[in-house]
């Protein structure tokens, strides 16, 4: 079997070596649905050239939500690009699956291997267990707060839940909205449960849920839901909360008119973007009881992934390779403030410094990580049971018996 | 019938005329919506078509969890908003018209007023519209408030309650130029000696409009009434634009063009695509509006020719 | 399909009074409603975000074009515009070539199997092609016209047939045959007759036809929502929507673009309001 794998891996190699050269043309075309960083991908693409100056690379951007469509529909009619963005788990495997991905191992990407696993099982095919696209960053599931409304109210970060109930009072009494957070868009109600669930959940209760002997009727789960719902009720969440959506909580948190902001450390440079003198500083979800883990949720955002069928994959990989070098991810974290997985990068940012610090000690974003394969996901029936409770049309039980139910028509460990 | 005595020449420039559109049609038209019903019998990964499966797509959207109560869910919507708006954008539409058709001082500018929104894209009514709606910064609060109706501002697109009959009306402000103007033209079309006679007669306003100018009126307003089911059951861009493919919150506002869109399509939190149950439902909703459609259209025109 | 009398009377003679102050009442307070919201996403385009919030019913000062300058600057707003234009141009051209050659020949000759291909055209009036919208999907991508704009224009084609089809032969039907006789007698021959004799009379007809179709091509958000992905082929009212993502908390800028999305066609409406209203409502007033 093994041999096999060499023997495939070292054929592909080699048509590689005598194919493309003749389709080489020097031209890639780069998919990605980060729109906003496009002076920094140019940037990126120079110091490519530095190496590769015959290479000619053209960066297209699309909207983020329709991005799998786009991608996946281009991909079918062999319109796709040559080197692109995708998305992890789920998401990946639709493009995966059906083989328009280059299988990417140690001979045409050498040293993907030494990435941290929890950022390969983003990109690797469940079933075939092959490795399909370069990790570029993780994210992380915490809360940001405002240490200048901290200080203003007289209040520190939180260590535990009471605590944190105790800020909100506090704050609320110093007449500043506690949470930016709203609900009107729906996937903000995923991300607010790995925000400021994760530690009272726990890593037992991720591994009791892929080995089936939990289900989300499971104490843990109700019990925290039901704490997230009364800080909600106590009026500790956006104004109107069930109309905010998620350009609003971002203005609410970013022009210091709501002191905490439960979402993912991609907000960090937007909300530098838009107030370049906003003070913030992050924590991982409070725990229940002093002593407990404190964990923060954690998942792959995405991969660089060739197209099986370019017709100048040489240059692909050559491109991913940089994009897998520990160059790139040093310029990568550093002037996009994200968290890249490549190995040895240094943080200069003492913020990002500090999300990797807090990233140590991290359990899933769950839904993601085990519950976006088939329909219906994890995700949606999250979000909108979420979405439900926290409008009061729901109670936290029902919330986890319905995402039950809905997980349950595939997944077999939930089926009674 | 049939001209039997055409010279060859004819027969092929009747046929020049007719066979490249009909071909069209064939090709982009009938072929899809015939492809369609075949797509529903198979099971796909992705874009490829795999095995066939019978009416297990069908069955499955329409019987089983997880897909048939999200269906059931969706078409209620769907009912709830076609009822609705027949009665406001239809109703206020047939009002709008007797008073246009009355010829008073400005109704010119009127009519060319009422019509604006319909030439407008959906996307530029939804966009304003969804801003206009927003909770804290929006102009329909702000209007409220200022008109002494503060207590009732809410977050119109945020609460179950209120979220789709905010779309209908959306929905009713963009459209009821169109009812309108088709039932202006109606009631102009009626000769003025019926209702000078209903007048003569000394029948009151209310009388006259309800007893003679609408019974005149409705056979006319077939088509709008059929326009709007089809608009109403494959209602799609504004929930899509104002509250997500998703139909937030938590479903409240999800219609079958939503439900049909991201099971086809796939969206961001949940990538996979099901060209199978999507055509399931497309083919459904097709037999839907085109059944009752068409029974309705016969019906109407039967009553029409009675009433002629 | 007939003109809507403007000028007959349905009656104002007789009744007056308090019925028609109400009704007066009903349309003053409809078009404030109809036009308001429209004159505030004007308005708005000439403020920044701060006074939005603050004073949304204050009148901007019109000077101030800095939204109008970074939408027209900083997205691709010509891009869009000019697809637009070339779509809807272009699905309008063969809509009316098609849709006229195919009205002309069933409404002008009577032959075995005419009766059937107009309805078999009437019928594709109840058909919601959106939903045959994956086999199209599938169709286009093996045409190879996935993410073209010559893909949009093909649907829209198809899509336009059966209304063009049914006005321009409800209207082709009223010409006098003896027109067609005069022209046979001099000698004219068939393609002649149609081309020179029917179709100038015809014109008006198209008019209405061309804005039947051309209105909701230039609106249609469906079909280059899936079909359409670069950046440099989308249309105004797809574009919009991505640069209304780039733009969502600048409120400002947001309704400039709306604005600016909105009055080509508002201006174009201005102008043409009669013909307007006549083709958008053709098929549902006879």
């Amino acid at each position: 079997m093994k041999a096999l794998k060499t023997l495939a891996a070292a054929l592909a190699a080699a048509t590689m070596l005598v194919q493309p050269i003749a389709a080489s043309a020097g031209e890639l075309k780069f998919w990605t649905w980060r729109a906003e960083d496009k002076a920094v991908y140019l940037d990126f693409f120079k110091d490519f050239n530095v190496k590769n100056p015959d290479v000619k690379i053209t960066f297209e951007a699309f909207e983020p939500q329709n991005y799998p469509t786009v991608l996946s529909t281009a991909m079918a009619g062999d319109k796709g690009p040559d080197v692109m963005m995708v998305r992890a788990y789920g998401a990946f495997e639709a493009l995966a699956k059906p083989g328009y991905l280059l299988e990417l191992n140690e001979s045409n990407v050498p040293g993907i291997t030494k990435f941290p696993e929890a950022s390969l099982k983003g990109e690797t095919l469940r079933s075939d267990g092959k490795i399909y696209a370069v990790p570029f960053s993780t994210q992380t599931m915490l809360v940001i707060y405002n240490t200048e409304l901290f200080a203003k109210a007289g209040v520190k970060p939180p260590e535990t839940w009471d605590e944190l109930v105790e800020v909100c009072k506090k704050l609320k009494a110093a007449g500043i909205t506690p949470f930016a957070n709203g609900t009107a868009t729906a996937w903000q109600n995923e991300t607010i449960v790995s925000a400021l669930l994760s530690s009272q959940l726990g890593k037992q209760f991720e591994a009791d849920i892929v080995s089936g002997k939990a289900d989300f009727t499971d104490k843990r789960f109700v019990d925290a839901l039901g704490r997230l719902n009364d800080l909600a009720k106590a009026d500790y969440l956006a104004p109107s909360f069930s109309g905010i959506d998620y350009p609003t909580m971002q203005q609410l948190f970013s022009s210091g008119q709501a002191a905490m902001f439960a979402g993912g450390s991609f907000e960090l440079a937007p909300f530098l973007k838009a107030n370049p003198a906003l003070k913030m500083d992050v924590f991982a979800s409070p725990v229940l009881k002093k002593g407990d883990e404190r964990l923060v949720g954690l998942y792959l955002d995405g991969g660089f992934a060739v197209n099986a069928k370019s017709a100048n994959k040489a240059d692909g990989i050559k491109l991913v390779n940089y994009f897998a070098s520990k160059q790139f991810g040093d310029k990568f974290a550093n002037t996009l403030g994200n968290l890249s997985p490549v190995p040895g990068v240094q943080f200069t940012d003492p913020m990002l410094g500090k999300v990797a610090e807090l990233n140590k000690q991290n359990m899933s974003y769950l839904m993601l990580v085990h519950f976006r394969y088939q329909e219906p996901s994890g995700s949606v029936l999250l979000q909108s049971g979420v979405q439900k409770m926290l409008a009061g049309k729901a109670t936290p039980a029902e919330t986890g018996a319905e995402i039950t139910k809905g997980i349950a028509t595939y997944y077999a460990p939930f089926k009674k | 019938m049939a001209d039997l005595e055409w010279p060859v020449g004819r027969r092929i420039w009747v046929a020049t005329l007719i066979v490249p559109p009909l071909a069209f049609m064939t090709a982009f038209v009938v072929m899809p919506i015939l492809s369609a019903f075949v797509y529903a019998f198979y099971h796909w990964e992705g874009l490829k078509r795999v095995d066939f499966v019978g009416l297990k797509n069908f069955t499955d959207v329409l019987l089983h969890e997880p897909w048939a109560p999200v269906t059931w869910r969706a078409f209620s919507h769907n009912v709830m908003v076609f009822v609705v708006l027949m009665l406001i954008q239809n109703g206020v539409g047939f009002l709008l018209a007797y008073a246009l058709s009355r010829q008073l001082p400005g109704h010119r500018f009127h009519r060319v007023a009422v019509f604006l929104p319909v030439i407008l894209s959906s996307v530029i009514v939804a966009l304003v519209w969804k801003q206009f709606l927003h909770p804290v910064f929006g102009l329909f609060n702000k209007v409220l408030s200022l008109a002494g109706f503060g207590t009732f501002t809410t977050p119109w697109l945020g609460l179950s309650e209120t979220a789709l009959w905010a779309l209908t009306l959306v929905n009713a402000w963009h459209w009821v130029g169109f009812p309108t103007l088709v039932f202006l033209a109606g009631i102009q079309r009626i000769p003025p000696d019926i209702i000078e006679a209903g007048r003569i007669d000394g029948v009151n306003e209310w009388q006259l409009v309800s007893k003679i100018i609408w019974p005149l009126v409705a056979p006319s307003a077939t088509v709008t009434f059929i326009l709007l089911f089809i608009g109403a059951f494959n209602w799609f861009e504004l929930p899509y634009l104002m509250a997500g493919v998703e139909g937030s919150p938590y479903g409240s506002t999800d219609v079958l063009g939503l439900y049909f869109y991201r099971t086809a399509f796939g969206n961001q939190s949940s990538g996979a695509q099901d060209f199978g149950h999507g055509s399931a439902l497309a083919v459904m909703m097709f037999l839907f509006v085109a059944v009752i459609s068409a029974i309705w259209t016969v019906r109407l025109r039967r009553r029409e020719i009675e009433i002629a | 399909m007939s003109a809507t009398p403007q000028t007959r009377d349905t009656g104002r003679a007789t009744s007056g009074g308090l019925g028609d102050l109400l009704l007066q009442i009903l349309l003053v307070g409809n078009s404030f409603v109809m036009l308001f919201p429209i004159l505030v996403m004007g308005l708005w385009g000439f403020k920044s975000t701060g006074e939005i919030f603050g004073k949304p019913f204050a009148l901007p000062n019109f000077s101030n074009l800095t939204n109008f300058v970074t939408v027209l600057t900083q997205t691709n707003f010509f891009g869009y515009l000019l697809n637009s234009i070339l779509i809807t141009g272009g699905s309008i051209l063969a809509i009316l070539t098609l849709g006229t050659m195919a009205a002309y020949g069933l409404a002008r000759y009577r032959f075995a199997g005419s009766v059937a291909i107009y309805l078999f055209f009437l019928a594709g009036l109840m058909v919601p092609l959106k939903l045959a919208i994956i086999p199209l999907f599938i169709q286009m991508r093996d045409l190879n016209l996935l993410d073209t704009r010559l893909g949009l224009v093909v649907i829209y084609t198809a899509m336009g047939l059966p209304s063009t089809v049914f006005i321009m032969t409800g209207f082709l039907r009223t010409l006098p045959k003896e027109l067609e006789d005069a022209a046979r007698i001099d000698g004219a021959s068939d393609a002649r007759i149609m081309w020179s004799v029917m179709l100038p009379l015809a014109r008006p007809a198209m008019v209405i036809a061309a804005i039947h179709n051309a209105v909701p091509v230039w609106n249609d958000f469906f079909f280059p929502l899936i079909f359409v992905q670069t950046d440099s082929r989308k249309t105004l009212p797809q574009g919009l929507t991505a640069f209304m993502g780039e733009y969502t908390t600048n409120w400002g800028v947001l309704f400039a673009g709306l604005t600016l999305s909105a009055l080509p066609i508002t201006i174009v409406y201005i102008l043409l309001s009669k013909q307007f209203i006549q083709g958008m409502t053709s098929g549902a007033v006879k």
